[in-house]
């Protein structure tokens, strides 16, 4: 594999003799060279695209030099956690749309699979290659205070920002090089090879081909850089046509070449105008077709937004013991659904200290803070969740592990998460890394990089 | 039982080339309990390579690309099926009873879902139905002008005017809310000589069906091509295509005879 | 390597034509650039003739506007931000490095421009940068057809400009030489299969040496339509 890098957020520009961390945490020699990694991420230019009042900009996506590090002891455990989990949504997936016995046996309630907007009914019936749905999961995990990981979310729908952390562990190889003798650090570097893998395992005869939107999405250097690393022909949605139910790259000679992975970004609701959304232009017209009749893999399958449903993350330690008979291994949040007697007494009870969310609402959109809301505004909620219990759930705060970062040369800490990446193929396998995001604010629970927050790369310690 | 020969073709033309034309039918009848098709014969010109598939919902789609250019797409089915209203079809889907994109209701219909619930003393959904479908046509007029396919539910019942979809969809919709399942069916009836559409109740065991348009049950004449929660998922035709076309015109005619009893 | 779209293809020779734009550009300023040391200060109108440009006021603002300008058409700024619009695009067909390259000649350009060093000096790792983007071009890219494709490009961006800047025939000929041994290798139904009555023209043209200068228009005109369908 060649050398590939990031950048560095325009702060750092200013010469400073940079040491990091060392004290807090296992690692014996710190990264250094701050400065040099500042100017190879000017060099190799890594972006990220985002509209602001319409018009489109591309920014660098800011990191940290100093990383998250997770021990082998703890990766150990989170990475058993993260299988069963990934393997249980996957069954789940599956039980949904074929026979529904999770439905059957009263372990979920049929109207929470069924109002989530992400439950598509074109999908039922249909058998995605080796039965995998979520083939690159997206966990979304934070560390307590009391040093325990919980579960934040399930991202099923291509999560994405596995290449930040990536080119960033290729460039701090690069300019501080010691930080790697004197640790021992998992490589992350074969996430391309986990991710072919998988695409291979998959394949249903033909090539791989990542669909972008083009290169004003901001996931775009994520798209062109793994189909680099991958072998994968980059492809929008134009190049594209499906005939005799098989999908098609249009070659420039006039000839075709026939896809057997689709790896896309697009959301379900526009993949394909005959089966969805009829007004969609970045769509593959009969894809759907295609995939039904076993000719094309789409990465990850359709549907999988049922599972990655804020009403349906309360099910998933059940759905854990329901697949696999087995006790789930990492947490989720402590959460409570209204929609039963007891967790509704308890909400309203404790509603000042909760955080509510609105399973009808997409991202953070219908997150309400318990803790913000006047008595009055208190009790007007507590009357539309008894007007309307199976709209909301309810988690207790948690408290999160603050890590240190670097701002203008100085350390402060402030809160981060971890997204885990887990690639579904032949086997289920933990990418032994992960895009660790903090937020810039020191108040803010909200760790996303359209607010101005940046990542780190994530060590695993081998011993 | 009845044995109905049909026919069916649209004449899509449009006012300039067309290429890269993809499409989707669902026109061929399925197979069911209360369906038995005959013969089924399909013709499309210019000739296309075609593939056959069977959708979630149980209908049968016809995919296919045209490349080249192109300035109209004509397709024609026929054959003949025996029908049998009265037979028994159980091929049942939760989401049926729940609210889609066309049927999602806005306060007046809410409102008028209340009404009607309230003065309908039944308790049977196939009787709820005919209850509802009655108090339905008192209140709207059949006219061909004031909506389009895109029309919904609660747009359709705020003009009190549609055609076959707009009635289904409102019947879907005040079903739904009263906690029935419901489909949406496409299809052929004699009454209507382009397509018709009408609703099938689930009665806890097999699904009924009822011709909103009409108000009246639906019989030995009704010829099913496709079904889905709404209009969206049935779609006789769906197509996308590439070219400097401003207009098509669609022509559809269909006719559905009786060939015997048995 | 899968396959090429219609959209790639093009990227590809353009992305080929803007990179060599860069470099002959750059190139023939520095040589306009060297002339007026002498005192020849107006010679930079002949370059702008040869384009069909009008003056531009003075030789400083000449170099300044068609060296570091992003707006000015034909600068070599402008040029270089073409090529990373059309690289940027292409990152699996050739590779991150090729890529970074087009990002460090535009940091570098950047740099130049505030440069208080005498111009020729602060441009100098431009080429330096350049050289390394056709040396990962050549090292990483493994598909035939990709390379070929941006060859092409560089080689119809070459011609157009030797010719309008009316280069010495031999070296013309060079690159008219190498521009055949690239369409050699396009494969059938390309949209870079030459056209033949335009590759003549552009034979015939070559016979005649030193003397195609009377005919340079046509030449000219030959190269801009050599993938023109017949």
């Amino acid at each position: 594999m060649r050398l590939c890098f990031v950048f560095l957020q325009k702060e750092f520009a200013v010469r400073q003799e940079v040491i990091i961390l060392a004290e807090a945490t296992a690692i014996r020699t710190p990264v250094s060279n701050a400065v040099e990694i500042n100017e190879l991420l000017r060099r190799y230019g890594v972006k990220f695209g985002i509209y602001k009042n319409g018009v489109f900009k591309e920014q660098l996506f800011p990191f940290d030099p100093i990383p998250r590090i997770i021990t082998a002891e703890d990766f150990k455990s989170i990475e058993k956690g993260l299988i069963q989990r990934v393997d249980a949504l996957n069954k789940f997936l599956f039980d949904i749309y074929h026979e529904k016995n999770i439905i059957k046996d009263n372990v979920i309630p049929e109207d929470f699979v069924y109002i989530s907007s992400g439950y598509l009914p074109q999908c039922e019936g249909i058998s995605p290659v080796h039965d995998i749905y979520s083939h690159i999961s997206g966990i979304d995990l934070v560390q307590g205070k009391d040093n325990e990981w919980y579960i934040l979310e399930d991202n099923l729908r291509i999560p994405s920002g596995a290449s930040y952390p990536l080119i960033a562990r290729e460039l701090t190889r690069v300019a501080s090089p010691s930080a790697f003798t004197e640790n021992d650090i998992v490589d992350n570097r074969n996430y391309a090879k986990l991710l072919k893998d998988t695409m291979d395992y998959v394949n249903c005869g033909g090539i791989n081909a990542i669909l972008t939107p083009g290169r004003y999405n901001a996931a775009y250097f994520e798209h062109s850089y793994l189909a680099e690393l991958t072998g994968s022909v980059l492809v929008q949605n134009d190049e594209l046509f499906v005939e005799d139910n098989i999908l098609y790259h249009k070659t420039y000679t006039g000839g075709k070449a026939k896809i057997g992975a689709l790896y896309r970004r697009i959301s379900d609701e526009y993949l394909d105008p005959l089966t969805f959304e009829p007004s969609s232009l970045i769509g593959i017209p009969n894809l759907m077709e295609a995939y039904r009749s076993g000719n094309v893999a789409i990465i990850n399958a359709p549907g999988n937004g049922v599972a990655d449903d804020k009403g349906i993350y309360y099910f998933v330690p059940k759905m854990i013991k329901y697949y696999l008979g087995e006790e789930p291994i990492l947490k989720n949040a402590p959460t409570y659904l209204p929609f039963y007697d007891e967790d509704r007494e308890y909400v309203l009870e404790n509603l000042g200290k909760l955080v509510i969310k609105d399973v009808a609402e997409a991202g953070v959109y219908g997150v309400v803070f318990g803790s913000d809301l006047s008595e009055e505004k208190l009790e007007e909620f507590k009357n539309t969740i008894l007007r309307e219990p199976r709209r909301f759930i309810a988690q207790e705060v948690i408290d999160f592990l603050d890590l240190p970062i670097l701002d203008n040369g100085e350390q402060v800490m402030r809160k981060a998460d971890l997204r885990a990446f887990v690639l579904s193929g032949a086997t289920t396998r933990v990418w032994a890394s992960g895009l660790t995001r903090f937020s810039r604010n020191p108040d803010s629970f909200v760790v996303n990089s359209s607010q101005g927050g940046g990542f780190k790369d994530t060590w695993v310690l081998s011993r | 039982m009845k044995k109905l020969n049909f026919c069916f073709s649209t004449k899509l033309t449009f006012d300039n080339y067309v290429r890269e034309h993809s499409f989707a039918l669902r026109c061929i009848p399925p197979e069911s309990a209360a369906q038995h098709i005959l013969s089924c014969e399909l013709d499309i010109v210019p000739f296309v390579s075609t593939k056959q598939t069977v959708d979630a919902f149980g209908n049968n789609v016809i995919t296919g690309y045209l490349k080249g250019e192109h300035r109209f797409l004509d397709f024609e089915v026929k054959g003949c099926a025996e029908i049998d209203s009265t037979a028994q079809k159980r091929d049942y889907m939760p989401c049926y009873l729940y609210q889609s994109a066309y049927t999602k209701p806005d306060a007046a219909l809410k409102e008028f879902h209340h009404r009607i619930s309230m003065t309908c003393t039944e308790s049977e959904p196939y009787s709820r139905a005919l209850c509802f479908c009655e108090a339905l046509s008192q209140l709207m007029t059949y006219d061909k002008q004031a909506t389009d396919t895109k029309t919904t539910a609660a747009e359709a019942f705020e003009l009190k005017r549609g055609v076959c979809q707009d009635y289904s969809h409102i019947l879907l919709s005040v079903l739904r809310l009263d906690g029935i399942a419901c489909r949406y069916i496409a299809g052929l009836a004699s009454c209507d000589g382009e397509t018709h559409a009408w609703v099938e109740i689930w009665d806890g065991c097999c699904w009924r069906g009822i011709d909103p348009t009409n108000n009246c049950a639906v019989n030995d004449e009704y010829l099913i091509l496709s079904q889905g929660r709404d209009f969206g998922d049935c779609a006789v035709d769906r197509g996308v295509m590439f070219g400097a076309y401003t207009k098509q015109l669609q022509l559809i005619t269909s006719t559905l005879s009786a060939n015997g009893y048995y | 390597m899968g396959t090429i779209s219609i959209e790639h293809g093009d990227r590809l020779f353009w992305l080929g034509r803007y990179t060599e734009r860069v470099f002959t550009t750059l190139k023939s300023l520095e040589r306009v650039y060297d002339m007026t040391l002498d005192g020849n200060a107006d010679c930079y109108k002949q370059y702008l003739s040869a384009f069909g440009l009008s003056d531009c006021g003075d030789a400083d603002t000449f170099f300044r506007s068609y060296i570091f300008d992003k707006k000015k058409p034909g600068s070599v700024a402008h040029s270089l931000e073409r090529a990373y619009d059309n690289g940027i695009v292409l990152r699996e067909e050739i590779s991150t490095e090729a890529l970074s390259f087009l990002q460090m000649a535009m940091d570098k350009l950047e740099k130049s421009s505030e440069s208080t060093q005498g111009l020729l000096l602060a441009l100098l790792p431009m080429e330096d940068i350049l050289f390394g983007f056709w040396g990962c071009i050549s090292d990483y890219i493994y598909d035939r057809e990709i390379l070929t494709i941006i060859r092409c490009g560089k080689s119809v961006e070459r011609l157009d400009l030797y010719l309008r800047l009316k280069y010495p025939w031999r070296m013309i000929n060079l690159e008219f030489e190498r521009l055949c041994r690239h369409l050699q290798n396009v494969p059938k139904n390309s949209p870079y299969r030459y056209n033949t009555k335009h590759l003549s023209v552009l034979a015939e043209l070559m016979g005649m040496g030193e003397d195609y200068t009377e005919r340079a228009d046509e030449a000219i005109i030959s190269v801009g339509r050599l993938f023109e369908t017949v």
